[in-house]
């Protein structure tokens, strides 16, 4: 017992381990940190799941309704809609990214003349504002644009672009390709420098075509780059929000509406701040099943 | 003990003796300084207040809001202890913004709001009622008299008046009276009265070229949900449909609104006189198409003289272009949609600040000759104060750009406006860009919208 003026203080005596009390450190250096992410991060993402649960205008109280909002929304044409338009435009993008990605890896990975030029200029793409590229490619599409004057010559008649309801989704996949898939370019690069050249020089010697050495070596040497291409192409197609919104609006008829612009107007537009919540809960959850397919998927598959 | 009660008798202020002639100087004194408080009105009451910070959101435009902006200051000159923060938005923002500023606690004390949006904060009571006398009106109906009916209607509820009109107009068919000569017409006589006759004249003014238009006949705005609304709108109620019945059912399949969406395609479908791919409008420039002369005909509100001088040097310098009123079904009853802009005030602002809102709002609207120079020729929505002034009857064609607005009739008023807009705006593009078919596509829209209502008054969602 130790006395501080007139209070008595009883001491404990120091029981923790040293492990421990390293521990105890860590965490609290971390604590920042931690309490950052949940106030900015984890709270919100609380919130918004709460907010689903709720009928709320933004204007008056929150009012628990349940799950109104979930089976609301399955039962909703719109949204139905701008499902199918996401995991559509999840799965085209996906694969015009990485198919485009790797191919303009591999043509510069031949070393041709010019090639580091090639991919600095097309990496350009991705470091453009996103609403110039937006606004380009809608007069790109333009009915008597270039790409349709470009087309004409090839005997292609007028394309409505973006006013024909099955292009104009397709049409945002091409945009979506045209800037991502330099930036994961650059990414396969770096996966196909790591290849070591004697696998190559071994299967030369074997006299494997550049078919087989494709598919044989490049491809199951680079599959843990492919599945973090595909992975975050994905997730980052998921979140798409700016181009259908500059590009289409959303339209024609709602074709191009994806769920993050679905949320939006829920929540902002019509005031439905509880149904749009509901909607981003459902968004999030296809990202995390997409995601846990992906990894099982290519944990299969996984040399190394 | 103090000097007063000291000296016991005596009785005055600052322990002064009050004589008679001190008495009559007196009442003189305050009697002049009330006279001169009446005749200041309102901005006098806000000069004597302590200092007061209010936060006024509008939207922005290359005339409106800098004019806007220009009596705000006039104000704060005038009314030093008044600080007013004066933010503006893009026009499809500030709603959008309202509501998110409402959500946070950080929405404006005032904001102006376009008429349609009135609805929306009417039945969820965000805005507050306004006291016409403090407008500088006797009465209700005094204010009533002074403004078109279709603007009352919006503004006026339970008899509380909820917006202080700005600006309020019509849409009007803008002709390029070069193209009409040169097909061989008089602008003037042969303007189409009927949508029949628009479609025959657009034919008529339409050039192609293999599948390219050289020029459209005709433009229905494609580019946005609110113009789409607009343009809409009077069609349907010319065909005899509504909105909603009475019981606040959609009626957009009615037998009227499958009329009315037939009109919308004829000029594609029927005429062939439009391509609704082909645009160059931008939600800045709606009219660009018009303007850069890639059509005929198109339906807008008033254009600014500065607005035609930069986009189209030679039409502004030729004067090449003729509003006239929309067309009808019935040539007799030619009708455009009119909306406009109020503003409203804050449920939420304190007492204080209402009283400065309502003197602010008064003294913006308090030179309509000045709002017709910087904003012209967008009418302002009261009917007194501005139109017989001479510097404003000698802009051209006047008489139908008040017309329209006079005889204009309101977008639908339902809390779901904006749902109602996209799923129209939807509804259009298919029957105009995919060749739907029309009732089927109005049966769809009538269901989401009748869904959307349900769900406002059930308040799940």
């Amino acid at each position: 017992m130790i006395t501080i003026g007139r209070a008595q203080v009883s001491v404990i005596p120091w029981k923790l381990s040293y492990g421990f009390r390293i521990q105890l450190w860590g965490i609290l250096f971390i604590l920042p940190t931690i309490l950052f992410f949940m106030v900015f991060k984890y709270g919100p993402m609380g919130w918004a799941i709460y907010l689903s649960f709720t009928g709320y205008d933004i204007v008056t109280e929150p009012k628990y309704i349940g799950l109104s909002n979930y089976i609301g929304i399955f039962q909703d044409p719109m949204f139905l809609q701008a499902l199918n338009n996401t995991l559509v435009y999840i799965v085209g993008s996906t694969i015009a990214i990485t198919v485009f990605g790797l191919g303009l890896a591999l043509i510069i990975d031949t070393g041709i003349r010019g090639s580091r030029f090639f991919m600095s200029s097309m990496f350009l793409t991705n470091i453009m504002p996103i609403l110039a590229v937006c606004l380009v490619w809608r007069f790109l599409f333009h009915p008597h644009g270039l790409v349709n004057q470009f087309l004409s010559p090839f005997g292609v008649g007028r394309i409505d672009w973006l006013t024909n309801s099955s292009l104009a989704l397709p049409a945002i996949i091409i945009v979506t390709a045209w800037r991502f898939a330099p930036y994961f370019m650059v990414v396969f690069l770096a996966g196909l420098l790591a290849v070591p050249k004697e696998i190559y020089e071994a299967a030369d010697i074997d006299g494997a075509s550049r078919f087989s050495r494709f598919f044989h070596i490049t491809l199951p040497m680079i599959s843990p780059i492919v599945f973090f291409v595909v992975v975050v192409s994905a997730l980052l197609c998921a979140r798409i929000f700016l181009m259908p919104f500059i590009i289409t609006g959303g339209g024609p008829g709602g074709a191009t509406r994806v769920l993050s612009m679905l949320i939006y107007e829920t929540g902002f537009s019509y005031l439905k701040m509880g149904r749009a919540a509901a909607i981003s809960v459902v968004l999030f959850l296809i990202m995390m099943c997409f995601t846990v397919i992906q990894i099982r998927l290519f944990s299969k598959g996984e040399e190394y | 003990m103090k000097k007063s009660e000291r000296e016991g008798k005596t009785s005055g202020i600052g322990g002064k003796k009050v004589t008679r002639r001190s008495f009559l100087k007196g009442v003189g004194t305050v009697g002049l300084g009330l006279a001169a408080t009446s005749a200041l009105g309102n901005v006098a009451s806000a000069q004597q207040r302590g200092p007061v910070k209010i936060s006024l959101w509008t939207w922005e435009n290359p005339q409106q809001r800098p004019w806007i902006d220009k009596r705000v200051k006039q104000y704060i000159e005038k009314n030093k202890n008044v600080q007013v923060d004066f933010q503006w938005f893009t026009f499809t923002d500030l709603g959008k913004k309202v509501a998110v500023g409402y959500a946070t606690g950080t929405a404006p004390d005032g904001f102006s709001t376009g008429t349609w949006l009135m609805p929306t904060w009417l039945t969820r009571n965000m805005i507050a009622p306004l006291e016409v006398k403090q407008l500088g009106y006797a009465s209700l109906d005094a204010f009533k008299k002074d403004y078109p009916e279709a603007f009352i209607a919006g503004a006026v509820k339970n008899d509380k008046l909820y917006g202080y009109p700005i600006w309020f107009y019509g849409f009007l068919n803008y002709l390029n009276t070069n193209h009409f000569k040169s097909a061989g017409l008089n602008p003037e006589r042969d303007q189409p009265k009927t949508w029949e006759e628009l479609g025959e004249i657009a034919k008529k003014l339409a050039i192609k070229k293999g599948d390219k238009f050289e020029r459209q006949g005709f433009k229905f705005a494609m580019h946005a949900a609110m113009w789409t609304m607009i343009q809409f709108n009077p069609i349907l109620r010319q065909c005899g449909g509504n909105w909603f019945d009475k019981e606040g059912k959609c009626t957009l399949n009615s037998e009227a609104g499958v009329r009315a969406m037939t009109i919308r395609a004829s000029i594609i479908r029927k005429y062939r006189a439009e391509d609704p791919a082909d645009t160059i409008a931008t939600n800045p420039l709606p009219m660009m198409d018009f303007l850069q002369e890639k059509t005929a005909m198109f339906c807008t509100h008033v254009i600014p003289p500065p607005a035609v001088k930069s986009q189209n040097e030679k039409m502004a310098a030729g004067g090449y272009y003729l509003p006239v009123q929309m067309p009808g079904v019935d040539p007799n009853k030619r009708y455009a949609t009119a909306y406009g802009f109020n503003f409203v005030i804050n449920v939420n602002a304190s007492k204080e600040k209402q009283e400065v809102l309502h003197d602010l709002y008064r003294f913006v609207m308090s030179d309509l000759i000045d709002c017709w120079k910087d904003t012209k020729p967008f009418t302002p929505a009261r009917k007194s104060g501005w139109a017989d002034d001479p510097q404003v009857k000698s802009f051209p064609n006047l008489d139908e750009i008040i017309r329209t607005r006079d005889t204009g009739v309101l977008l639908p008023e339902t809390p779901v406006y904006n749902e109602l807009a996209d799923i129209v705006h939807q509804a259009v593009q298919k029957v105009t860009l995919n060749n739907a078919d029309i009732k089927k596509t109005l049966d769809e829209a009538t269901a989401l919208v009748d869904k959307a209502t349900e769900e406002f008054k059930s308040k799940k969602s």
